[in-house]
């Protein structure tokens, strides 16, 4: 008895030991979130409470003043409101057109073919080329007077549009970019769910007579749908974050009718300086992005796809 | 009647055998025209960065320069520190994509093979941060960054990107689906940790690191929002963020310099295409896991 319990007590020691080697692998990567992430999350929540404006050193906390402000007094409404409108309609107007342009490609370039493969590489290319070198020719193609666009538009006798320049023109502009970018890599996802689908279904479509369009409408599509889903969420949530774009394209003109929530932070935080209300706008940009997320996770909980 | 019964099967054979040749140009018509959509604006910008002034200013645009003028290059280099870019760029992505496949590697480890109390709850906090962006984050982290000395220094630059989540994620997936019993051989073999991360792990799990690391390359080579936060001297921004500079360097006269300012994006251009076109398997048998999930 006495000489199983030293025993014993080594044993533990030497698994504590490798127990607390194992966490030291972690440390790295757990430091760097604690004061990457988690702690400006909690010190942006701080800032929201105070009245600081980036040119002064010293602050006084102010309750929820800066949350006010944002939800009840007319300017700051009026502002969130409009960028969050902003957002959401170039989130939405990329989405679905990547979906569903994204479907549409992936049975185009559905072909195992060396040619088909050499496409469909240089349709995704776009996804991967420096955001800030193709927003610049997209400024040079987009150009009122000696763009490509309108030239081919004059040449057609259709009027010139002034795309970045006009209120009206200006976010649709943007996600046409955005959907030039980013429909490749949903085309490529959609092909790879295509690939996955089991070949059964479709003979026995054949054997009852179904013709293409049946045959895409009644198996492809509803076998797909985890896919879409998995897709629309992921750009969903990235595309709510848009900022490069933006700032390239319009710079949030003209007259901000393509300012988006994370321009408007930053230009308030950047350009006015009011930090306090910056946090503010961000904090609650932070739960849209939460809720968003925990809602997206339920749906995709519950069951879409139809194969077992 | 019997001829007709046996001519008739290969009629309707052949029409139909036409009918799937004819569909089969179209699919490849159509392919084609779409990819050259595609493709097109940045073809574009190739095209003209080699125009001279008035032939870009021409109402009836030129899909072929008339004269190839090579002048806008030697322009751009001699009017913007344009290797300090190209290094910066360079520099800071050799260190955030080794810096990410280490502390990722290591981590990935620990939360996969490793056991310690508490792992559950930590690898939560780690996904958490996924749901947390730079977006978000930016003013806090911009005054603390600020706060320590660190705006216009390259560990500015680097260090708020040096972790990511994503990465961790997809290299944990992977470091699970290897067999306990290689890594016992390993230890028997008398491998320490570090000894098993580097010759049975990494190995084991080679597509996968070649993917995620491509993949961080490419985005630290294209970051924008950070570095825009920290930079604000020329000796320190990244070629993404000159390029943003040296268009608005034209201000007013835009139009007539386009093409310096599309020399400057093909030079931005050049290093993430070839990566691409030469690390796309990687990044495509991305794709097809994605799509599995």
């Amino acid at each position: 008895m006495s000489t199983i319990a030293p025993k014993r007590k080594r044993i533990s020691r030497y698994h504590v030991r490798n127990k607390f080697y194992d966490f030291s692998c972690a440390i790295p990567a757990l430091v760097f979130f604690a004061i990457f992430v988690y702690y400006p999350i909690v010190e942006l929540f701080r800032y929201s409470l105070t009245d600081w404006n980036l040119m002064r050193d010293t602050y006084n906390y102010v309750g929820l003043k800066n949350y006010q402000w944002l939800f009840t007094s007319s300017v700051g409404w009026k502002r969130f409101s409009s960028s969050l409108t902003i957002t959401l309609l170039y989130t939405i107007g990329e989405v679905s057109a990547s979906c569903i342009f994204g479907i549409l490609l992936a049975l185009l370039f559905n072909r195992m073919s060396n040619s088909f493969k050499v496409m469909r590489t240089l349709v995704i290319l776009p996804r991967y080329v420096t955001v800030s070198a193709t927003t610049l020719v997209f400024l040079l193609m987009y150009n009122k007077e000696y763009g490509l666009i309108n030239n081919v538009l004059r040449a057609m006798n259709l009027p010139a549009v002034s795309w970045l320049n006009s209120q009206d023109t200006a976010l649709i502009s943007v996600i046409i970019y955005s959907f030039w970018r980013s429909v490749g890599y949903a085309m490529m996802i959609y092909l790879s769910a295509i690939k996955g689908l089991s070949q059964d279904y479709f003979e026995a479509a054949a054997l009852d007579g179904a013709n293409g369009v049946q045959k895409f409408r009644y198996i492809t599509l509803p076998l797909i749908a985890p896919t879409t889903l998995f897709l629309a969420v992921t750009s969903f949530l990235a595309a709510m974050k848009v900022y490069q774009t933006v700032e390239m394209l319009t710079g949030g003109g003209p007259y901000e009718s393509t300012s988006v929530i994370v321009y408007w932070i930053y230009a308030l935080a950047f350009r006015n300086y009011r930090v306090d209300r910056a946090s503010a706008v961000g904090c609650v940009f932070f739960m849209i992005l939460l809720i968003c997320t925990i809602l997206t996770m339920n749906i995709s909980d519950r069951k879409v796809n139809y194969d077992a | 009647m019997a001829q007709t019964t046996m001519n008739n099967p290969p009629k309707e054979f052949n029409s139909a055998r036409l009918r799937k040749k004819t569909g089969v140009f179209f699919q490849y018509l159509f392919a084609i025209l779409l990819t050259a959509f595609f493709i097109f604006p940045l073809y574009w910008m190739l095209i003209s960065s080699f125009k001279t002034t008035e032939e870009l200013l021409l109402s009836k645009p030129t899909f072929w320069p008339k004269t190839f003028n090579f002048d806008s290059y030697p322009y751009i280099f001699n009017s913007f520190p344009m290797w300090r870019f190209i290094f910066n760029s360079f520099f800071m992505t050799v260190c955030t994509t080794s810096l990410q496949l280490i502390i990722g590697v290591m981590a990935a480890y620990a939360f996969s093979k490793g056991d310690f109390p508490g792992k559950d709850i930590l690898f939560v906090l780690i996904l958490g941060a996924l749901m947390i962006p730079i977006q978000v984050t930016f003013i806090p982290t911009y005054i603390m960054v600020a706060h320590w000395g660190w705006i216009n220094t390259y560990i500015g630059l680097i260090l708020p990107e040096a972790v990511s989540a994503y990465f961790i994620f997809m290299l944990r997936q992977n470091f699970k689906a290897v067999d306990e019993s290689y890594l016992d051989a390993g230890r028997v073999d008398g491998m320490g940790r570090i000894g098993i991360i580097v010759h049975v792990l990494v190995p084991m799990c080679k597509p996968a690191i070649v993917t995620v690391t491509v993949i961080a390359l490419i985005n630290g080579w294209n970051s924008y929002f950070w570095p825009k936060m920290v930079t604000t001297s020329n000796d320190y921004r990244t070629l993404s963020i000159a390029l943003r500079e040296i268009s608005s360097a034209f201000a007013g006269l835009e139009i007539m310099n386009f093409n310096k300012i599309m020399a400057a994006a093909v030079i931005s251009v050049i290093p993430v295409v070839f990566l691409f076109l030469l690390c796309q398997r990687y990044i495509l048998t991305g794709f097809s896991k994605a799509a599995m999930k």
